[in-house]
């Protein structure tokens, strides 16, 4: 055996294992370099044994387990005093949860107001006109109404049911209860359009129809021709054949 | 995260179960003072910690950094030990089972004391704790125990020092170490093949030849 190899089983082998009669021992026994490491490394691994092997431990082992039952003990009331701690702190957010407004409205329990959003087209009303009447109205915590910019004309509530309720009565009521006005307004705002295309701004807001009112005549590319009216023929008379000739 | 944990814990029952005792008499004699514990007993809990407390506190010296702290984990094992003792199934030996609870408690005095900053000195930078004992011999064991540890464990990892200890220092074999520590025995021997050569690499390091070795 060289040094080499009775090195590599030095390094991972077992020591004990090493019996007097082995190719290491028997190497380390006149090998001058790994004779002296082997009997260190069993020396230290001997010494090591021994000393933790026979240390006793200072303790008593009565005044061990007495400790062990006593702080046993006190853990255990711990552990308890812990859970009660917790199950009250959970009693506690439960009720403040449940019973107090806050908490309803913080988790949205039924029974509180709960927030719908809910869009309604008008015919006759401006979304503006809309939106005053039932701005009153809307009184909870969070609820809105929207009015479009783009000219739409709705208006969109946010709200709760009582409130969209509400607001629904309102706006039906001012819609349908006055049709001629309603009517009249409607008209009025289109030809309020079709006047402001036609390129004369404000000055139909004046009311009434003047000559300096009257829009340049557009040419139509697609004139509509009117169909000319055809004589009813008179059975008293009939048209003579002849003459049609 | 957990399924890797549970499959370990299986393994060890399953160890556990096939484990062959030797001394019948001295397992039943364990099962009856734990049983006994388990209802309350003081005095066989008693019995049972003076049974098992230098067996504890050897193992304890390995997790430790010194023969102190190895008495802290030791009582903290006991108490674990009366609030648990319940637990106990006398399917296996009950030296398994403390030994179990030994690792745990001393890995957890270890994360507490981490956690706590108490361990930012090393262990020969920390000064060695006034331990009052009327035997000076005590001490001086005490300290040759301390000197042991470090110089042998000082810079392994926590399974490399529970192998080497259980198989080069206390006589187990690599498949006793296995049973005991819950582990295949493959993985027992790496461990102990990697511990071994760490231990013995300073001092291999004088011999002539070492640098081929380590090539």
């Amino acid at each position: 055996m060289k040094c080499q190899e009775c090195l590599e089983e030095l390094a991972t082998g077992s020591l004990r294992d090493l019996q007097v009669d082995s190719p290491v021992m028997q190497h380390c026994a006149i090998c001058p370099d790994c004779g002296p490491l082997a009997t260190a490394l069993r020396d230290r691994e001997y010494t090591a044994a021994t000393v933790l092997n026979s240390l006793p431990p200072m303790s008593n082992p009565i005044t061990i387990a007495e400790t062990a039952g006593v702080i046993s003990r006190r853990r255990r009331l711990g552990k308890i005093a812990v859970f009660a701690t917790g199950a009250a702190l959970v009693a506690t957010v439960w009720t403040s949860i449940f019973l107090t407004a806050t908490g309803q409205r913080m988790f949205n329990i039924d029974g509180l107001p709960n927030l719908h959003t809910e869009t309604i087209a008008l015919t006759c009303l401006s979304p503006d006109q809309a939106g005053d009447l039932i701005g009153p109205y809307l009184r909870e915590n969070g609820s809105l109404y929207y009015v479009s910019k783009s000219g739409v004309r709705a208006i969109t509530i946010r709200g709760s049911r009582k409130e969209l309720a509400t607001a629904r009565q309102m706006i039906g009521e001012f819609e349908g209860n006055d049709p001629v006005a309603c009517d009249w307004n409607r008209k009025f705002n289109d030809m309020q359009g079709a006047l402001k295309r036609a390129g004369f701004g404000d000055a139909a807001t004046g009311g009434g129809r003047s000559a300096d009112m009257v829009p340049n005549p557009v040419v139509d590319p697609n004139p509509v021709v009117e169909p000319t009216p055809v004589p009813v023929p008179n059975p008293a008379n009939p048209p003579n054949p002849s003459r049609k000739r | 995260m957990r399924r890797p944990r549970f499959r370990r814990a299986r393994k060890r029952d399953t160890a556990q179960t096939e484990l062959v005792y030797h001394d019948r008499a001295s397992y039943a004699l364990d099962a009856q003072l734990a049983s006994l514990a388990a209802a309350g007993d003081d005095n066989a809990f008693t019995s049972l910690v003076t049974r098992f407390h230098p067996a504890v506190f050897r193992w304890s010296l390995i997790f430790a950094d010194d023969p102190d702290e190895a008495e802290d984990i030791a009582q903290e094992v006991f108490v674990r030990v009366h609030r648990q003792i319940g637990d106990y199934r006398s399917d296996g030996p009950l030296e398994g089972w403390l030994y179990r609870i030994t690792r745990r408690a001393a890995a957890q005095l270890r994360r507490t004391r981490r956690r706590r900053g108490r361990l930012a000195l090393t262990p020969a930078a920390r000064p060695l704790r006034d331990v009052y004992t009327t035997d000076p011999g005590g001490r001086v064991d005490r300290q040759r125990a301390a000197t042991v540890i470090r110089e042998l464990f000082a810079g392994l990892p926590r399974r490399q020092r529970e192998v080497f200890d259980l198989v080069d220092l206390q006589g187990l074999s690599p498949a006793e170490a296995a049973e005991r520590m819950g582990m295949k025995p493959v993985t027992v021997r790496a461990h102990l093949f990697k511990a071994r050569k760490a231990i013995r690499d300073a001092l291999l390091a004088t011999h002539p030849a070492y640098g081929e070795l380590s090539r």
